[in-house]
Formats: structure tokens, C-alpha cells, sequence
């Protein structure tokens, strides 16, 4: 670019609707201008006329800006670019002509942008594109055309973008993909076509997008799984959520081993095949919620990078033995709401930190489940059918601080291993009578227990107290520099004037009865 | 149109609501929020495309402008940069520090061409 500020002979002209910089770059935005201001300078390289009135372009508007790289004519009212509007801007790299009122791609006038990178036409009204729209700009890389009324994928008009990178033809109204569709777009890395209409996507409709990494299919009408990805093999980032697919195949996943993330939420999804996910040695969050007619663990060798797994409101009744052989780095693991029995050894997780086998059919705990554990910090095991708990089942849970036990059969727990515990669930386990101790849980700040009277050991059982935040009977914790901090522990029940010893008295007749 | 108690003094041509202290509050269609850092405070701005830096995503709902990755100085979405930081190098969409074989690096452009 020719120097402009104060090297050679120009000086900074501008025109009086605009601020210029020594640099060449024009500010004339929102300035309710109604044409193209006059008196710039001819070395003008960044034009912005975005947020005016402009309604129409004229004939050779901008034949004496040979330098432009970037011109933004964006949230104007254009609707007519005249042929001719656009010629003699040879090095233009950038045009926003997004947020205006076109009703179809300015083909003509874009015709001669040789050296065009980035053309921005979203949020207009177009509902035709031309198939030679964009023959011209052989450097075309980046095209947006979301935000428009397009019902169709303009297949004719990419035909010639061997150099497209990313295309974005989301907020449509898109309701088919053809075969063949983005044939020859061999350079497009993203391609975003979320909230159209997509019922149906052709068999070979992905065909040609070798380096292809984001595809994005959120907000459709899909009722199958895209099968077409299959075409795909540099895939990484894919979104389905939201649309009406009710099963995932066996192999779904068989030619996309570089997937990093899927999202596939908010579907009907009642079936899942078991080899679906595997293989996925890249994937690092897994999320599988509802598919109510999945009767096995998923098939996950290979897909050993996975940190996060949640798989819930399956007929899952068994796990394999072997689970954490193929899922060495997971942390957080959330099986809840499933049918499952028995609970193999988690004790290759190493790294695991939240585990939560909420409402399911478990019966008892071994020694080893959740042996050498030491980042386990949440265990939720409430709402299953737990009688017995191994004495050594927590004892190297050094860093178990959230547990929970509700709503189980369980008459004792273990007494060791609970030091970080500071919140323990227990309520729910009508069996559980005797009074537990306070000196196996140090740390314990709220707990909840099946009966009133068993508050008793953790908070002062001084009838006058109304508040159910008692000071904690057993005197304050030290700080660390030493200070002493008092502590406020939560224990519920609380017991009081009504509720001194639940299971002496039995129900509330005999109570009342002996109150008065 | 200004809520009561809203002075409808905001100049920008893309908000719905704004206040005099935050700015915009919501925008006009298909116009993007933008959440513009001045000193400790932040005011709602509307625009027709994000500024350098973010990048815009569109819903029925509304338009955000999110940051791009930390390399990025433009980029089209959150895995796809425009243009490089300085050090940095754009070859199909990825910011490196260095360029892939047979491939050579122009430092005015911060891209990797044909060597």
C-alpha cells in the first residue's frame, strides 16, 4: 500500500461526513449519509459506510479507491448494487454488505473482486443465488449467507470455491441437502447449517469435504442420524442437538476417529448402538441423556481420552469389569437414573473425581469399588437399594468430602474414612437406628439423618434453639494462622419439643397423646 | 423505544432499550449485543458484526459476539481464525507459530504461503 501519512506528498484529505487516520482508513459510519460521501482521499484503503441510509449503490461509486482493501457497508437499506457499483476495487480483501435489505446475491457487481477473501451477505432477505454469484472471486475464503431466506443450498454458485474455508448458511429455511452439495469445496474447514429446516441430508451429500472439522446440524428437523459424516474423515467438532433423531447406529462414528466434541442433546434418542463411540481417541466429553431403550454399557476401547461421561436414563443394568481399563483420564462419571445392580472396581479411574450412580438398583458395596480413589471428592449413591456397605469401602477416600447415602436400606455405615466428609446424606434409611459419633466425621459441616434424635451427637440438643443451624456441640475448628472459627453445622431433622425420639414413640398419636 | 425510567438518549442505531449508564440493553434484530469494556465498566453496544477479536453467532433468539482464541486477531468462529496475532502464522483457519512443510511465512500478512 503506498505510505499515505505524511511520508510522501498526499495529504490526509477526507471528506466533512467522515474521520480519516494518516493510515488510509475512512470512518463515515453512521452519519445518516443517503450516497457515498466524495473528497476522500484516493488512498483510502478501509471504508466504513455501515449503519447510513444508503438504499442504492450507482455505477463506478468507488472507481477511484484502487487501494481499498475493506469496505463496510453494513445495517444500510441497500437493495440495488448497480453492475458497475464495485469495479476498479482490485485489491478489496473485505466487503460487509450484511444487515441490508438485498433480495438476491449482487453477481454482477461482484464479478471482477479477484482478490476478495471475506464477503459477508448475512441478514439480508435473499432468497435466490445465482449459480455464477461468486465465479469471479478466486480467493473467496470466507462467505457468510446466514440469516436470509434461502430454501435451498445454492449448490450451482460453490461449484467453483476450491479455495472456500468457511461457509455459514445457518438461520434458513433449508429443508433438503443434495447429493453432491459442497462437491468441489475441498478447503472448507467449517461449515455451519444450524437452525434451518433439514429433514433429509442425501447419501453422498457430504462427498468432497476431505478437510471438512466443524459441521454444525443443531436446530433441524433430522428424524435419522446423518449418516452422510461418514464422508468426513477430518471431522472434529459435530452438533446434531436439538432435532428429532431417536437413534444412534453401531459404527456411527466408525470414519470420524478425530471427533473432539459431539453434541447431540435434545433428541428424542431411544436407542444407541454399542460400538457407536468407539474408537474416538480425541473425544473428551461424552454426553447421553434419555435413550430409554439402551440395554448395554457402550462399547468404549479406544476412546481412551474420555474425562467426562455421563450416560442416564438407560435400561443399563451391568457394567463391563474392565471399565476403567479403556477410561484412565475420567473425572467426573454420571451413571444416574439407569437399572444397574452391581458396581465393578473403579479403581483403575485414578483421576476421577465426581462419581454418581443416583436412582439405581445397587445392593451393596465391596471393599474394593472405590478402592485408592484419592481425587474422589462427590459420591452420590442415594435412591438405590444399598444394604451393605463394606467396613474398608471409604478408607482411602482421602479427599471424599460430599456423600450421599439417601434413600437406601442401609442400617450402619462404616465408621473410617469419612475424615474429609463435610457433607454426609443419610435420611431415607429407616433401618438406620443406632445414634452415630461425632469424632468419625471431623470435618462434617451438613448432614442428614433418618431420624431427629440422631442430630443429637452433632448439635446441641437444647430444646429453646429454633433455629435449625446449631452451634456445632463439639466447640470450633482451628483456622489455619490459628484462630478459632466457629462452627455452624446443619443437621436435620433438628430435633425439638415434638421430635425428641422417633422411634421410642413410634407416630404421632401416641405423641401427642403422651404431650397432653 | 425506551423503557420508563430509560433515558432514550442512546445514539446507536442498532438498540432497542438502553440507559444512559449501560448502553444498550437489548437490540433491533439481526443486530449483535456486545458487552464494550470502558475502564470498570461495561456497556451493551449493538452492531452489524462484532468487533476485532470476537466473533459473531447468530440465533432466532439473539446475536452474541463471543471472544476468539487467544491467538486469533479476527476469526469467523471459535475454531476458525481470520487473521493471526503477531508471532503467529493462519494457515486454513489455524493460527501456529510455524508454518506446515513447503510452505514459507509472510509476516505482513501473518499467513503461510506457497514457499
Amino acid at each position: 500500500r503506498p505510505c499515505t501519512s505524511g511520508q510522501g506528498q498526499s495529504t490526509a484529505v477526507c471528506s466533512p461526513s467522515c474521520s480519516c487516520d494518516e493510515d488510509g482508513g475512512a470512518d463515515c459510519s453512521g452519519r445518516g449519509l443517503t450516497a457515498v460521501p466524495t473528497g476522500l482521499s484516493t488512498f483510502t484503503y478501509y471504508l466504513d459506510l455501515s449503519m447510513n441510509n444508503i438504499t442504492e449503490l450507482p455505477a463506478n461509486v468507488f472507481k477511484s479507491f484502487p487501494y481499498m482493501e475493506e469496505l463496510r457497508l453494513a445495517g444500510n437499506d441497500l437493495t440495488f448494487i448497480h453492475p458497475e457499483a464495485l469495479s476498479g476495487l482490485h485489491q478489496l480483501k473485505v466487503l460487509m454488505l450484511q444487515n441490508n435489505q438485498l433480495k438476491s446475491v449482487p453477481s454482477a457487481a461482484l464479478k471482477n473482486l479477484q482478490s476478495l477473501q471475506s464477503l459477508r451477505l448475512d441478514a439480508n432477505h435473499i432468497t435466490t443465488v445465482p449459480d455464477e454469484s461468486f465465479q469471479g472471486l478466486q480467493q473467496l475464503r470466507h462467505l457468510w449467507l446466514d440469516d436470509n431466506h434461502l430454501t435451498q443450498v445454492p449448490v450451482g454458485s460453490l461449484t467453483h470455491q476450491a479455495n472456500l474455508q468457511a461457509l455459514t448458511l445457518a438461520l434458513n429455511r433449508i429443508t433438503y441437502i443434495p447429493a453432491n452439495a459442497f462437491a468441489n469445496l475441498t478447503s472448507l474447514v467449517v461449515l455451519h447449517l444450524h437452525n434451518n429446516r433439514i429433514r433429509e441430508i442425501a447419501s453422498n451429500s457430504f462427498a468432497g469435504l476431505v478437510n471438512l472439522e466443524t459441521l454444525d446440524l443443531n436446530f433441524n428437523n433430522l428424524m435419522v442420524f446423518p449418516k452422510p459424516i461418514e464422508a468426513l474423515p477430518k471431522l472434529k467438532e459435530l452438533g446434531f442437538h436439538s432435532n428429532g433423531i431417536s437413534s444412534i447406529p453401531e459404527g456411527a462414528f466408525h470414519n470420524n476417529p478425530l471427533l473432539r466434541t459431539i453434541h447431540l442433546y435434545d433428541n428424542p434418542l431411544s436407542f444407541v448402538g454399542t460400538t457407536a463411540f468407539q474408537n474416538l481417541s480425541e473425544l473428551h466429553s461424552l454426553i447421553l441423556r434419555g435413550a430409554n431403550k439402551m440395554r448395554d454399557f457402550p462399547v468404549l476401547t479406544g476412546t481412551k481420552n474420555l474425562e467426562s461421561l455421563t450416560l442416564s436414563g438407560t435400561k443399563i443394568s451391568s457394567l463391563p469389569m474392565d471399565l476403567c481399563e479403556n477410561l484412565r483420564l475420567l473425572r467426573t462419571l454420571d451413571l444416574s437414573y439407569n437399572e444397574i445392580e452391581q458396581l465393578p472396581s473403579f479403581q483403575g479411574c485414578i483421576h476421577i473425581q465426581e462419581i454418581s450412580f443416583q436412582h439405581n438398583k445397587i445392593q451393596q458395596i465391596d471393599r474394593d469399588t472405590f478402592q485408592s480413589l484419592s481425587a474422589l471428592h462427590l459420591l452420590d449413591l442415594s435412591r438405590n437399594q444399598i444394604q451393605v456397605i463394606h467396613r474398608d469401602a471409604f478408607l482411602t477416600l482421602t479427599s471424599l468430602n460430599n456423600l450421599d447415602l439417601s434413600m437406601n436400606s442401609l442400617a450402619t455405615i462404616p465408621s473410617r474414612g469419612l475424615s474429609a466428609v463435610s457433607q454426609l446424606k443419610l435420611s431415607g434409611n429407616p433401618q438406620m437406628k443406632n445414634m452415630l459419633t461425632a469424632k468419625d466425621l471431623p470435618k462434617l459441616m451438613s448432614i442428614s439423618v433418618p431420624y431427629a434424635y440422631q442430630c443429637c451427637a452433632f448439635v446441641g440438643c437444647d430444646s429453646s434453639s429454633k433455629d435449625s443451624s446449631m452451634k456445632k456441640s463439639a466447640g470450633a475448628i482451628v483456622g489455619d494462622d490459628g484462630e478459632q472459627i466457629s462452627m455452624v453445622m446443619h443437621c436435620s431433622p433438628s430435633p425439638g419439643a415434638l421430635k425428641p425420639c422417633e422411634h421410642l414413640l413410634g407416630n404421632w398419636m401416641i405423641r401427642l397423646t403422651v404431650w397432653f | 423505544k425506551s423503557i420508563s425510567g430509560v433515558s432514550s438518549g442512546c445514539q446507536q442505531g442498532g438498540c432497542l432499550t438502553c440507559s444512559d449508564y449501560n448502553g444498550c440493553l437489548s437490540c433491533k434484530p439481526r443486530f449483535f449485543m456486545h458487552l464494550k469494556r470502558i475502564g470498570m465498566k461495561q456497556i451493551g453496544v449493538c452492531m452489524t458484526s462484532c468487533p476485532p477479536g470476537f466473533y459473531g453467532t447468530r440465533s432466532p433468539e439473539r446475536n452474541t459476539c463471543t471472544k476468539c482464541r487467544s491467538e486469533c486477531d479476527s476469526c469467523f468462529d471459535k475454531n476458525f481464525c481470520t487473521r493471526c496475532r503477531a508471532g503467529f502464522y493462519l494457515h486454513l483457519g489455524k493460527c501456529q507459530e510455524s508454518c506446515p512443510d513447503s510452505m514459507v511465512h509472510n509476516d505482513t500478512q501473518r499467513e503461510c504461503v506457497l514457499s
